[in-house]
């Protein structure tokens, strides 16, 4: 347990040196949030069914900020550790490839954590956010999400050939992700051609799901959400499972 | 006693046949050098031993282990530096060694491996930020956290300047001189025959000399060269003499070709009965590298 901590610290401490993901993780999202924030205020309004557009927005950010982890920093870190053969390194010592594997997603889920904290809490100084829901709920929604979108990040470290190829794949499935799932723009001002094709983006049914609860709903009311995230994780992780190659 | 046991070693990739049955032994305490060109299977051979990669035939023990049952415990016992490894972008030196020294049962302290390979400046430094000479050396220094009594070292040297490669070449004795077994790759037949008590010279998969240098040498059976000035017609002089086996003449310069060391005697004196005036004599006796490149047979083929 000792050397697991010891190897997610430094981890940890390599992602406080990257700008991308420190960029993307922490400072977009707060970002994000003052820019809709201050054009939209917090007051209740008919567009978000009587709720605050800050307190309607923010679950779909707490989502943006998994994506970055999940889909950005974990995949491009894994293709370049092997790029780099470091997992090889790792491999001819005593830990477990699964242990890096593992302290990876740690790191990447107390990363994720951390942005999620700052958004909350400037939302909280700034909008006075309001949370409506049940908080045990809340988290095992986030941990799903969390899961779901951490395992396409492994799959696409799995799948991708090196770390440039990480990228242009990353790349390819976030951005469209950070538009079209709901996560930064609500999905009911969009067309019903954008909409349906949110149906095929897999954070969509995340933002759905954190977004209800945040907003009073229980869980029980999304199982759609539920089971299509739990699919997801579970075939993403079997896929990456089978085709990870650690060099 | 043997640290090292290799029995019939093979490893397929696809169509080609990377090892082919090879066997050897390595004792303890000495260093042991494999040579080979590019794709001779040096490489795969030390992944395969260290179970790196899965072998498709064959045995291997270190220090009573085989590699691909008890890993665990083989790995708290031996060191390794890979061929091309990098490092984590922005790590610094002190946090990739203490990130190590947490992987071991019994390490060995960093510091004192930092002091002793004069890294211990830079502690603080980005890995990245080092000389090539001083990332081997951070390599090697990795691979000692684990107080190993094996050290697997891949193309060590490939890529150094020659300053940063002799501090290698005394690191590396340095081991030797604790005890510690060494089993190496390299390209360099200098650092071959300054280092390795015994060497085996690998090609297409297949071992085709394995002794210490001078035995390799001479298994070789390549012709000692006397090369001198002359501007007398030696010719038929040489071809008097028994021992010799062929003369060449190129722009005033005579080569005599001969293995039996007795013909040197022989031709000076014969020179001298005879008047013939020479300069710049020259022994050129077959080094490694002839050997290497005659069993090896690149030049070789290319020159018919």
């Amino acid at each position: 347990m000792r050397r697991f901590s010891k190897v997610v610290t430094v981890e940890l401490k390599l992602i406080s040196r990257d700008f991308l993901t420190l960029f993307f993780a922490l400072a977009f999202p707060v970002m994000i949030l003052l820019l809709f924030g201050t054009m939209y205020g917090n007051e209740p309004s008919e567009f978000n069914d009587g709720f605050g557009a800050v307190d309607a927005s923010v679950p779909g950010y707490i989502c943006m900020i998994i994506a970055v982890t999940g889909i950005m920093t974990l995949p491009l870190t894994l293709a370049q550790y092997r790029d780099r053969k470091i997992l090889k390194r790792f491999m001819i010592t005593p830990v477990k490839p699964m242990e890096i594997l593992l302290s990876q997603l740690a790191a990447n889920t107390i990363t994720t954590f951390a942005g999620m904290i700052l958004l909350l809490i400037c939302a909280k100084i700034v909008f006075n956010l309001h949370f409506f829901g049940n908080v045990l709920q809340a988290i095992a929604a986030f941990i799903l999400i969390l899961l779901s979108i951490f395992s396409i990040g492994l799959f696409i470290a799995s799948v991708s050939k090196n770390a440039k190829a990480a990228t242009a794949i990353a790349y390819i499935i976030y951005f469209p992700m950070l538009f079209l799932s709901g996560a930064t723009m609500p999905l009911q001002m969009m067309p019903e051609s954008l909409i349906s094709i949110s149906k095929i983006i897999p954070l969509t049914y995340g933002v759905e799901l954190m977004k209800g609860i945040w907003l009073g709903s229980s869980i029980a009311d999304y199982t759609t959400q539920v089971l299509v995230l739990g699919g997801i994780l579970l075939l993403f992780a079997t896929l990456s499972v089978k085709l990870f190659k650690w060099e | 006693m043997n640290v090292i046991e290799v029995v019939d070693l093979k490893k397929q990739y696809k169509s080609v046949l990377a090892v082919d049955n090879i066997s050897f032994t390595v004792e303890e305490g000495c260093i042991f050098g494999m040579l080979g060109p590019n794709g001779a299977g040096k490489s795969t051979t030390i992944e395969c031993i260290i179970g790196l990669k899965k072998r498709n035939g064959g045995s291997v023990n270190i220090l009573g282990l085989d590699p691909s049952v008890d890993y665990e415990r083989l790995y708290n016992q031996i060191g390794v530096q890979l061929q091309e490894t990098s490092y984590q972008d922005k790590i610094k030196v002190y946090e990739l060694c203490d990130l190590f020294m947490t992987m071991y049962k019994t390490p060995t302290d960093y510091v004192k491996l930092l002091k002793r390979f004069g890294l211990a400046d830079k502690v603080k430094s980005y890995v990245s930020e080092l000389s090539g000479g001083q990332r081997q050396k951070i390599a090697i220094i990795l691979a000692l956290i684990s107080n190993p009594k094996v050290i697997f070292l891949d193309e060590l040297t490939t890529g150094l300047d020659p300053g940063a490669r002799h501090d290698m070449w005394q690191c590396v004795k340095e081991l030797q001189q604790e005890g510690r077994t060494v089993f190496m790759t390299t390209h360099y037949m200098e650092e071959a025959e300054y280092l390795c008590d015994k060497i085996c010279i690998i090609h297409e998969g297949k071992i085709i000399a394995m002794d210490d240098v001078d035995g390799v040498i001479e298994s070789a059976d390549i012709d000692t060269e006397l090369i001198f000035e002359t501007n007398d017609d030696v010719e038929s002089l040489l071809g008097k003499i028994d021992n010799v086996n062929r003369v060449e003449k190129c722009n005033g310069s005579v080569s005599a070709y001969f293995k039996d060391e007795e013909a040197i005697g022989d031709i000076i004196l014969s020179f001298k009965q005879n008047n013939v005036k020479y300069k710049k004599l020259n022994i050129i006796r077959p080094n490694l590298e002839d050997v290497y490149l005659k069993l090896t047979g690149k030049e070789w083929k290319e020159a018919e």
